[in-house]
């Protein structure tokens, strides 16, 4: 039986040594083993967008193997009856027949078009936590940039992709971008002539965004992530305050095992709702909208939600049309401020704004820990006016389809748009400030008299009080003041002495815990010795 | 005075449009029957200068007819007036408008109208098929116009690819690429095809109800109008969607923007929160 | 390497081979050295109790549902019919059912490692050092250096090599540009294309107006309160080649008429209009959007893109939304053969507005 020379179990231990000793990866491994992530749902935010991103790839990859970016145009001879006969361009015809003549293509196609729609949401939502909690402070700056840049340049990708079927939709959206090119003071009608290699719409423009969606950009995006990913590496995870966390140190579980299982479950999990979007929501039905011809449009045209607050600024500016009587006299269309000033500007204070916060406040200091959107209540509020003025934008470019279904004037819903536009944001920032505030005080209250029993004691005189539990060994007079540590106070009486919800269980509550070892609440984390700090490591007021 | 205007060119435009067969030598008759038009706007616009000339009543109704007229007293009268002329400020006169008129309108109940509002909204339909009809034969006996074929299926020979492309050519503007509808310009809007019947699809053409633009026989021809009915019928809305269980309505992006933050988004929200979660 | 010595110092030397090591004390180990203190660490189950046998029955089930899945999506990609038929048959569920077995079948094989990584693996809090702290004298020791780099290179005291390489790169960086640039220019005024449709008069001929099938278009076909998309009669006018020339042609109504001749009168299209027709572009003056939703009894027109609303009685001015300029009128007549011809090519621009634009 020991006759082989071979032996399987060192086998491992054989392979890993004459790896090392070729590339001394033994240490560096060990250490990426090792990296301690902090553990929070708000985390796995940007996951979402990473992950759709990798099913952006798979899914792509499968579409450029039956589409044709071409605009020659043939006449259509497929199995979707209602339109043969018609003629179209190659474009269209060959995403009608990944639709209709490819096994299994139209899932294809829905899965990368619901991947993309997602990858566009996720980047915002995990945009909005990484602003409400001040994630994007120094040292991290760069990766707000980067971030901030990646949902530009997705926008880029989702609008090259959704042109390439030259579907009767999508023409209708290229259409006004060439009208934004063309916009542009002075040098619009050249841009526009060497975009489309003339006039609008000319024979190329689906290779060049075919070329652009599948590798310009994607590569751009590729880059922007891996930087992206590299940073929150380097630099290490940000984390919420809580006992033991401090400024100088990351609290939770290495990277693996545990860490890097809940990722590839997540992965999966991801693709699955995906691929049951892709399935189960019918999405661009490019055979409803016919091929693109210039003269044929639908009621409700919209581009894709991520590019519908663009589409939302236009339709509220009003005709303003700048003469310039110089010469034969020039023009600046009314078109040129919402779908070009604005996003310019809109880059430009996104990418800005850590610079601009830390100025105001003079905060030139690194953060490592998270701050609870309350405790900072200016930020908080211009965050909601911000997502007041983006929503505002997004649900102006449907107000066609609200003003149909719910039977407003669609002259009354632009109006409302464009006074909306100036007042809720404001309003929004007011509101956000205050309910801060409000939250503050109380955390402040809980903090000093304690939790709310509901237990109602009268008193010999005949009053009525409500009995509080400090949450501190009291003193003399029954108030024992804790300071604040940027972390949730406990509210209620079954949260006392628990992080994480002392009912445990996420849908319905474990009752009794069975045989586990169950430590009741939050692992019982000893700081070092030479460590006293504890609590947020961040001085508040 | 508009609804003087109204009247007359009403008349015209049914004589044009009429739905006879067309032929080369109609074409040779069109002075003849600009003439003839001609005549007929002076005899209408003296019938609307001297509202007290009944002389439109003389003629007698045939059986249907007089059954429809029964009814208009009843019904239809408050509105259009005594012999359909119309009343200023509450119901146009519908002297020409045709059976094709009276068909849509009465029987996608938006008339009679409950009350005055932008545009006349569908409704459960108050009168009978047999009622439509003697309505729709008394208002065609009173000054013609278009009037539907014959048949409830106007849609048996019709090609869906013709019609899709003349659907998107003449129709998605408003109805939107579904069928489904759109807002207009203040309030008003291009109603779903949804329930649309294939009689009232076709008498919508002919009639222009509203704000919709006529679409004559000589500019859409029956049978174009066979292959449109058809491609709504057939392909917009007995058609399953390939695409999924849901079709978000058809209303393109903006529903699929929402669904993405409410399923998608929701979901996996929901999935880091347990993935996440101490328990 | 001075963590090490450091950890070491106030323990007895760490040997890796100590055999009364467990494994975890050299993962412990491991992780000290990289700065992480593992201070708790707990399994969640007993190993061999009914809790862990139930879970890994739970985590198992996942992943037999996922083959069980996968294998339905297998059986429906290969088997169903799937090609397209009109009607709500089989083939529409196709998509739908490969979507719900790809996702259960994903789901639940996220769900199963989720589990197994959740539930199963002992729970653990790790403390690691960030080394935030920047050290100066390394800043000052690599600024050094780089100073040092450019001092050899001596371009203070040899100034011509830094000038002649920048002069001689610059032409360079424009060789790279050049062809990008200038392969991708082209004239937007060539052959005047932006000013000019399909209805310009060609050798002296008036170009008639016709349907989307080719047809000419006589006066009675279009009924009073009709309106029809109408192409220049040219070859290829009914194609994209030709996108900026549509128009739609209105049959207004007498009193209509009336008003809108009276105002064409006022913007110096007195002729524009034959009879109660009127023919404007398509094409709206905002984004370029058809704007083509006719509305028979106001006269309005509205683009659908951005609901810019052009009252046609009125020379199609703009009266709401963004659009800022009429919309270019066509002048039509009849021709001897008693079609509709363009008198001429539009006397405005068509389609969106531009910084040149007459």
């Amino acid at each position: 039986m020991k006759r082989r020379k071979f032996d399987i179990a060192a086998a491992p231990a054989n392979t890993g040594r004459a790896v090392d000793e070729r590339f001394q990866v033994a240490t560096p491994l060990r250490r990426l083993l090792n990296k301690v992530f902090p553990d929070h749902w708000s985390f796995l935010l940007g996951e979402i967008a990473l992950f759709s991103f990798i099913v952006l790839l798979l899914t792509g990859v499968f579409l450029t193997f039956f589409y044709e970016p071409a605009l020659t145009e043939v006449i259509y001879n497929g199995s979707y009856a209602p339109l043969r006969g018609t003629p179209m361009s190659v474009a269209y015809a060959s995403t009608l027949d990944i639709s209709f003549d490819v096994r299994g293509g139209l899932i294809m196609r829905q899965m990368h078009h619901w991947a993309a729609l997602l990858f566009m949401a996720a980047i915002v939502v995990h945009m909005l936590r990484v602003f409400f909690t001040g994630a994007f402070r120094k040292p991290r700056e760069t990766n707000w940039i980067i971030g901030s840049l990646l949902f530009w340049v997705g926008f880029l990708a989702g609008f090259t992709g959704y042109s390439l079927p030259d579907d009767g939709l999508s023409g209708t959206g290229l259409r006004i971008a060439s009208a934004i090119m063309l916009s542009i003071p002075v040098i619009g009608s050249w841009v526009t002539a060497a975009v489309f290699n003339g006039e609008f719409p000319g024979t190329i423009i689906i290779s060049r965004f075919f070329i652009a969606h599948v590798l310009l950009i994607p590569g751009l995006l590729i880059a922007l992530i891996s930087v992206h990913l590299g940073l929150v590496f380097k630099q290490k995870h940000t984390q919420w305050p809580g006992p033991g966390r401090t400024n100088a140190n990351v609290v939770g579980e290495r990277m693996f095992p545990r860490y890097a299982i809940k990722q590839g479950g997540f992965f999966m999990v991801v693709f699955g709702v995906i691929a049951l979007l892709g399935g189960l929501f019918q999405i661009n039905p490019i055979w409803l909208f016919g091929p693109y011809e210039a003269w044929v449009v639908s009621a409700a045209s919209q581009p894709d939600w991520y590019v519908m607050f663009l589409d939302g600024s236009t339709r509220l500016m009003p005709d303003w049309q700048i003469d310039i009587p110089i010469g034969d006299g020039y023009v600046i269309p009314p078109l040129f401020w919402p779908t070009v000033v604005l996003p310019g500007i809109l880059v430009g204070l996104s990418t800005l704004y850590p610079f601009l916060e830390a100025r105001y406040l003079k905060d030139y200091r690194s953060h490592n820990l998270l701050q609870r959107p309350r405790d900072v209540p200016f930020r908080t509020g211009l965050g909601a006016m911000a997502v007041t003025f983006y929503v505002v934008l997004t649900l102006s470019g449907a107000n066609d389809v609200i003003a149909d279904k719910f039977q407003i004037s669609l002259n009354a819903m632009t109006w409302a748009g464009r006074i909306g536009l100036l007042i809720l944001p404001p309003l929004a920032y007011y509101v956000t400030y205050r309910i801060c505030l409000g939250l503050q005080q109380h955390d402040r209250e809980v903090l000093a008299h304690g939790v709310e029993t509901g237990i109602i004691r009268r008193l010999p005189d005949g009053r009525f009080v409500e009995v509080h539990q400090p949450l501190s060994a009291a003193d003399g007079n029954g108030h024992g003041e804790l300071d604040y540590a940027g972390w949730v106070v406990p509210k209620k009486m079954n949260r006392l002495g628990a992080l994480g919800p002392a009912i445990r269980g996420f849908f319905y509550p474990i009752e009794k815990p069975v045989e586990a070892p169950v430590s009741p609440g939050h692992p019982p984390v000893e700081p070092r010795a030479e460590r006293e700090e504890i609590g947020s490591g961040e001085t508040r007021s | 005075m508009t609804s003087d205007n109204d009247r007359r060119r009403g008349l015209l435009a049914r004589l044009r449009g009429r739905p006879v067969a067309r032929s080369r030598g109609r074409r040779r008759l069109g002075a003849a029957v600009r003439l003839v038009a001609a005549l007929m706007l002076a005899g209408g616009a003296y019938t609307v200068l001297a509202p007290g000339a009944s002389a439109q009543e003389n003629p007698p109704l045939s059986g249907a007819a007089a059954e429809g007229k029964a009814l208009f007293d009843v019904s239809c009268v408050t509105c259009h007036g005594r012999n359909a002329q119309g009343v200023e400020g509450r119901g146009p006169s519908l002297i020409g408008v045709g059976a094709a008129s009276v068909e849509f309108q009465v029987s996608t109940g938006r008339m009679p109208m409950a009350r005055q509002e932008a545009q006349a909204a569908r409704k459960p339909e108050v009168f009978t098929r047999d009622e439509i009809d003697q309505l729709a034969a008394y208002v065609q006996e009173l000054g013609g116009g278009p009037v539907v074929p014959a048949g409830e299926n106007l849609h048996a020979d019709g090609n869906v690819a013709i019609g899709g492309e003349l659907y998107r050519i003449n129709c998605s503007q408003c109805h939107a690429f579904s069928g489904g509808g759109g807002a207009l310009s203040s309030g008003k809007y291009a109603p779903s095809l949804a329930p649309a019947t294939d009689r009232q699809i076709y008498a919508a053409m002919l009639s222009g109800p509203q704000n919709m633009p006529v679409f004559g026989d000589n500019q859409i021809t029956p049978e174009q109008k066979a292959d449109i009915i058809a491609y709504i019928q057939q392909s917009l809305k007995h058609d399953g969607d390939p695409g999924g269980f849901f079709n978000l309505g058809r209303y393109g992006p903006s529903t699929e923007g929402v669904a993405i933050f409410l399923v998608g988004i929701v979901a996996l929200v929901f999935a880091s929160l347990w993935i996440a979660g101490k328990s | 390497m001075s963590r090490q010595t450091e950890q070491s110092a106030g323990q007895e030397p760490f040997d890796v081979d100590d055999p009364r090591l467990t494994r975890f004390d050299v993962v412990r180990e491991g992780a000290r050295r990289d700065d992480i203190e593992i201070v708790h660490y707990e399994p969640q189950v007993v190993a061999g109790s009914k809790a862990e046998r139930r879970l890994v029955r739970t985590v198992a089930g996942f992943f037999l549902l996922t083959g069980l899945a996968a294998t339905a999506f297998l059986v429906i990609y290969i088997w169903w019919p799937w090609e397209y038929q009109p009607g709500r048959g089989g083939d529409k569920l196709y998509t739908p059912l490969l979507g719900l077995t790809l996702g259960v079948a994903l789901l639940a094989v996220g769900f199963g490692i989720l589990t197994w990584g959740k539930k199963l693996l002992p729970k653990e809090v790790s403390i690691q050092d960030r080394h935030g702290g920047v050290s100066t004298e390394d800043q000052k020791i690599t600024g050094q250096t780089m100073a040092y780099m450019v001092d050899e290179l001596g371009v203070k005291r040899r100034p011509l090599l830094g000038v002649s390489l920048l002069a001689g790169l610059a032409p360079v960086g424009a060789v790279v540009a050049a062809p990008l640039v200038g392969g991708l220019i082209s004239d937007p005024h060539k052959d005047d294309q932006m000013m000019t449709t399909g209805f310009a008069p060609r050798d002296g001929q008036k170009i008639r107006l016709v349907r989307e099938d080719g047809r000419p278009i006589r006066p009675a076909d279009i009924s009073a309160g009709g309106q029809i998309t109408v192409f220049p009669g040219v070859e290829h006018g009914v194609s994209n080649r030709y996108a900026d020339s549509p128009a739609l042609l209105i049959h207004l109504r007498d009193a209509d008429a009336e008003e809108s001749r009276r105002n064409n009168e006022r913007a110096g299209h007195g002729d524009y209009m034959w009879g109660n027709y009127a023919a404007y572009s398509k094409i709206c003056t905002h984004a370029g959007c058809p704007a083509s939703l006719y509305e028979q009894q106001t006269n309005r027109l509205l683009c659908p893109c951005h609901q810019s609303q052009f009252l046609i009685t009125d020379n199609a001015k703009p009266i709401f939304g963004p659009a800022s300029r009429r919309l270019p009128q066509l002048p039509i007549e009849v021709d001897a053969e008693g079609y509709f011809v363009a008198r001429s090519d539009y006397t405005e621009t068509v389609g969106p507005d531009f910084w040149e634009r007459p």
